[in-house]
């Protein structure tokens, strides 16, 4: 099992960075690409293929929206197709597999960001010090970095089985995970805060609130706060508008009378 | 609003630009999401036009250093959009700093909101839907219709919306100007952009405070009894905490240190 689960990590490992990083299309992460691409490295594109159709029946509805953590798609993907192609399980067995490894994996993605939450002052300051080629450089290698730690877990979960991971993410403490998952969600409102201490006066102020009534408590998405907020915007703006061409023409009367 | 005619150093930029805005994702952290991928966009606007303006760059980049989030399509329209209102600023002076983040603020809901459903929740399903009928016979025409209708796509509209965002920010913001509207318009602006940063807090921040006060025989949960006071009580207590830093001067570097501290020593005592 060598061989394959090199391949389908490094396979994981450049999918990531292309299709997250460099495309920003989601696309090619999705098990009907995923699936057939394994196939093609592990010798048999047709399983892969039926597999891909099969998996991605399966996630068709499954999303991860907000950072809720469901089964990775690509992780399940190669899995599945390592069970059917090179231990010749039955495509509903190797779902069943996978789906669990895949669960793990989401995990294991989505913890990092909590631990890297430190490079975004980094990054700031390498472009406050003019060191704009330092930023390029160093924002890949965050991406690579990052996705490579994945890519290292998914070569063991494949080459030892995923009791391994289960056990050693059983053992570390507790209070790593909440901690780190206490974090992530409160790491959100300093990059809020930085944003708000740029834009909001004494005469905004009471508008976040609006905006945090609307969605708290009557539990609207996004897009109808910005309707009513843009409503209430330019309806002021109409209102200021028609000032400003009324004191306009005024000044142009009061100037003609100068003038007779 | 008049046509804009392109110059060939701006198509130049415009290209290199519109290939950049594909990295949306690129360095995506916790703190500030899309605003590195948004940054390394504009790098070349930004160095073209503040070549000789050191103090003027370094506010730039500070200012899209700043949290930004949407659906990764859209993303290039507001990177358009941008390098139209920083143009604007650097050589006419129409715009200021504080607009250009209220917009980006006011453009992520909206239309991260649009795009999602528009391709997450349609064109995907579509390309599925041709893929997975290929793929089933064992055919890599599954794969690559899929990759065709759902991901080349993207890229197309893409660039279109970079060069849109770009050459109808420059002529609204001429209108806005030449009428004497630009100050009513900022403000507007700045009253979406501040309610739309509340309306993201209530969905996105969350402080999991699980702390049990044992008095005497009776415990008291203590996150029920904030959330009856106001809902999401915390997370606006953090975020006005925060802000209350920034303005006495704490760089966010320091910031995100005192959470990790906080949330990790918080986990580790139990209060989390």
């Amino acid at each position: 099992m060598l061989v394959p689960a090199l391949l389908l990590s490094i396979l994981y490992w450049v999918l990531s960075v292309v299709d997250t990083s460099l495309l920003g299309w989601q696309a090619l992460t999705r098990p009907i690409v995923v699936c057939p691409l394994a196939g093609i490295l592990l010798g048999d594109v047709k399983t892969g293929c039926i597999l891909g159709a099969e998996l991605e029946s399966l996630f068709m509805g499954i999303s991860a929206i907000g950072g809720s953590i469901a089964a990775d798609p690509m992780t399940t993907s190669l899995i599945g197709a390592a069970f059917v192609i090179k231990a010749n399980a039955s495509i509903e067995s190797a779902v069943a597999i996978s789906m669990p490894i895949g669960t793990v994996m989401a995990t294991v993605t989505y913890l990092p960001y909590g631990l890297f939450a430190p490079v975004q002052g980094y990054f700031s300051k390498l472009l406050q010090d003019n060191k704009v080629k330092q930023f390029e450089v160093t924002v890949f290698l965050l991406t690579i970095v990052q996705t490579l730690l994945s890519a290292i877990v998914l070569f063991i979960c494949i080459y030892f089985g995923v009791e391994g991971i289960q056990a050693a993410i059983a053992a570390a403490p507790a209070w790593v995970m909440t901690g780190l998952g206490a974090v992530s969600s409160m790491a959100l409102a300093v990059g809020f805060a930085i944003l708000l201490s740029q834009i909001v006066s004494g005469k905004t102020i009471m508008w976040f609130f609006v905006g945090y009534v609307l969605v708290k408590y009557l539990k609207l998405d996004t897009l109808a706060v910005a309707i009513i907020g843009t409503a209430v915007a330019s309806t002021i703006f109409f209102i200021e508008k028609m000032i400003v061409e009324k004191s306009a023409s005024t000044q142009v009367q009061d100037s003609q009378e100068d003038f007779f | 609003m008049e046509k804009v005619v392109l110059s060939d150093h701006e198509k130049k930029l415009l290209k290199r630009i519109e290939l950049r805005s594909h990295t949306c994702f690129l360095g995506a952290t916790m703190v500030a999401m899309e605003a590195n991928g948004f940054t390394y966009s504009l790098i070349p606007a930004i160095e073209d036009l503040y070549a000789d303006d050191p103090q003027g760059k370094a506010e730039a980049y500070a200012r899209h250093q700043q949290f930004f989030n949407t659906h990764a399509v859209p993303f290039a329209f507001v990177v358009g959009l941008a390098w139209a209102m920083e143009k604007e600023k650097k050589e006419k002076g129409t715009i200021d700093g504080e607009t250009i983040s209220s917009l980006k603020s006011a453009l992520m809901g909206p239309t991260a909101g649009m795009f999602d459903n528009l391709f997450f929740n349609c064109l995907r399903i579509i390309a599925a839907g041709v893929g997975i009928g290929l793929a089933k016979n064992g055919s890599l025409l599954g794969m690559i219709l899929f990759i065709l209708i759902y991901g080349v796509p993207q890229s197309i509209v893409k660039m279109l919306l970079c060069r849109v965002g770009y050459t109808y920010g420059t002529s609204f913001i001429d209108t806005m100007f030449s009428t004497g509207l630009m100050e009513s318009f900022t403000r507007a602006a700045s009253l979406v952009g501040v309610m739309m940063v509340g309306a993201m807090t209530a969905g996105m921040v969350n402080v999991p405070l699980n702390l049990i006060l044992k008095i005497g025989p009776a415990t008291l949960e203590v996150a029920p009894v904030l959330e009856s006071i106001f809902p999401g009580f915390l997370s606006i207590i953090l975020l006005f905490g925060y802000v209350a830093l920034i303005k006495k001067g704490w760089k966010p570097m320091h910031l995100i240190w005192l959470t990790m501290a906080v949330g990790l020593i918080g986990a580790l005592i139990k209060i989390f």
